[in-house]
């Protein structure tokens, strides 16, 4: 079986340069050593990391906040923008949109040119879809940083905890039980036993983001002032 | 060596199929050796090589690993701490796994930048795309697998956002978790999925984008 038959009624044949390195043994020879310290560099990478391996899985705690490996973070992040009757476009359309682009990239990028010089809309698109991956996945990871960094919550006080009850009962209790009371979403956990599961800081931050419990979660964002948010955190912080 | 080689050549006629595999000449602008830019051409390579080495750690892992929710964190657990080199070999398969993705995006923007998707070598491309879906898929599966609470309510969440597809979406999230709750068909499909499937499915699509690869040559710059 001779390739080279076959490569001169291709469109672009490779020419043989005036001096052709062979692939074997001189090629092979560069990429083993290329390999070789790719090797090396993981072996460093995998000795000195020790791999993180969490509690045993848990389905009963629903108050995990999951995340992806990092190179699936951008589109995590990506899924948070689409919400309600939006979220297939996040988790349908687009990715769907994206891998037909992909794959018919070649079909309708036909100009001859493939210095990226002579193509600067191929390159500036190229361009646009890696920062806003690299974007989203730098924003993904510094939301996350900002959610553990510590919150300064005033002390409880009697006074917090029934002021925080009666807005609990006005903004929450239709979708959370609460001591058998309201809870008419099934999905929405109850609450009577939070503070034995959850940190106020926690709640906290639920309650200014929901999707800390889950990108896909259908609580809402309730528009609580500081100060009705604390006194909510302050009156679930009890309930133990 | 000689006279090893010389009794295999004998009887099953290696020569020409080697020189296929060996002979063919690289051209200067993909030779290190002689356009320094031209490392960007060794990605691919790097990304074999890396996907070879994952193949090899995880049938190691393969040895103490168990699919089952009582199990699968212990007997992780147990590589980790109790095995000669568990921990190591753990390590270099998630590391591995990691680089893997590295290489094969920047190979995919080499590709991409170098316009080498071009005539004729379109089909190549869509293979390509196949293989980035292979390894994500890869990662998505194994990430399931030491059954710790990331993993849990990861899949949790992925799980969930194939359930929003039109459709079939939730025909497609049963299948995949083997019912309506994660459980042990969830982890066992993920293992099976994980180290049958894909490998199987990858081994074909290499070996169609490396025999075009052959056939095509290496695109050079206009
Ligand atoms: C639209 C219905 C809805 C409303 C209104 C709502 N929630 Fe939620 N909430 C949910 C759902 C559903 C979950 C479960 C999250 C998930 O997994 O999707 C949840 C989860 C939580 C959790 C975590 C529970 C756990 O067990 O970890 C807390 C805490 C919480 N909500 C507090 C509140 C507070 C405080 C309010 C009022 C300010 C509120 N929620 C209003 C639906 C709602
Ligand atoms: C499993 C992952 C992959 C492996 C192991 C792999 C391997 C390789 C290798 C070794 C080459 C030779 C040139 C080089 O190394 O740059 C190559 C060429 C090529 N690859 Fe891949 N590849 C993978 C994924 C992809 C992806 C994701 C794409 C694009 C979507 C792609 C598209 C191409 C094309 C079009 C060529 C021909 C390039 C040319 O002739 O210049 N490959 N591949």
């Amino acid at each position: 079986m001779s390739s080279s038959d076959n490569m001169s009624s291709l469109p672009s044949p490779p020419e043989p340069d005036k001096s052709p390195c062979p692939f074997y043994p001189n090629h092979l020879f560069v990429e083993g050593v290329c390999a070789l310290a790719v090797f090396a560099a993981i072996v460093i990478v995998a000795l000195v990391w020790q791999v993180p391996l969490e509690e045993i899985a848990d389905p009963g705690d629903a108050t995990y906040v999951p995340r992806p490996d990092w190179y699936f973070l951008f589109y995590f992040q990506l899924l948070k923008y689409f919400q309600g009757p939006l979220i297939v476009v996040g988790t349908f359309v687009l990715p769907v949109l994206v891998m037909a682009v992909l794959i018919l990239l070649p079909f309708f990028d036909k100009g001859k040119a493939t210095g990226i010089r002579k193509r600067p809309l191929a390159a500036a698109a190229g361009l646009a879809g890696v920062v806003s991956i690299v974007a989203l996945t730098a924003v993904s990871v510094l939301e996350d940083e900002s959610h553990t960094t510590k919150m300064v919550l005033p002390p409880v006080t009697e006074a917090q905890i029934a002021a925080g009850e009666k807005i609990f009962a006005s903004f929450c209790q239709i979708c959370h039980s609460i001591d058998g009371k309201g809870g008419f979403m099934a999905m929405a956990p109850d609450l009577t036993e939070i503070a034995s599961r959850v940190s106020r800081a926690r709640i906290e931050q639920i309650i200014i983001d929901p999707q800390v419990v889950s990108p896909t979660t259908i609580m809402s964002v309730i528009p609580l002032s500081e100060e009705e948010r604390h006194n909510v955190s302050a009156y679930l912080s009890r309930k133990k | 060596m000689g006279r090893i080689y010389q009794f295999l050549d004998e009887r099953l006629n290696l020569t020409p199929l080697l020189r296929d595999i060996t002979d063919h000449p690289v051209p200067d602008h993909a030779n290190v050796l002689k356009t320094r830019s031209a490392f960007i051409y060794c990605f691919g390579g790097i990304a074999f090589f890396i996907i070879l080495l994952q193949a090899l750690s995880g049938v190691f892992l393969m040895l103490y690993y168990s699919p089952t929710p009582e199990d699968a964190h212990a007997s992780v657990t147990y590589i980790q701490n109790e095995t000669a080199f568990g921990a190591l070999l753990q390590g270099l398969h998630r590391v591995g796994a990691s680089a893997a993705v590295i290489m094969v995006l920047l190979h995919m923007l080499r590709v991409f930048f170098t316009g080498s998707y071009k005539n004729p070598r379109e089909l190549n491309w869509v293979v390509g795309v196949f293989l980035l879906l292979i390894v994500l898929a890869f990662g998505f599966t194994g990430y399931l697998l030491p059954w710790d609470q990331k993993a849990y309510w990861a899949t949790t969440v992925g799980l969930n956002m194939v359930a929003n597809v039109p459709l079939i979406g939730d025909f497609l999230a049963s299948a995949l978790r083997g019912g309506n709750e994660m459980g042990t068909l969830t982890l066992l499909r993920f293992f099976v999925i994980h180290v049958m499937f894909l490998p199987a499915l990858l081994a074909i699509f290499l070996a169609a984008h490396f025999f075009m690869l052959r056939r095509q040559g290496i695109s050079r710059p206009l």
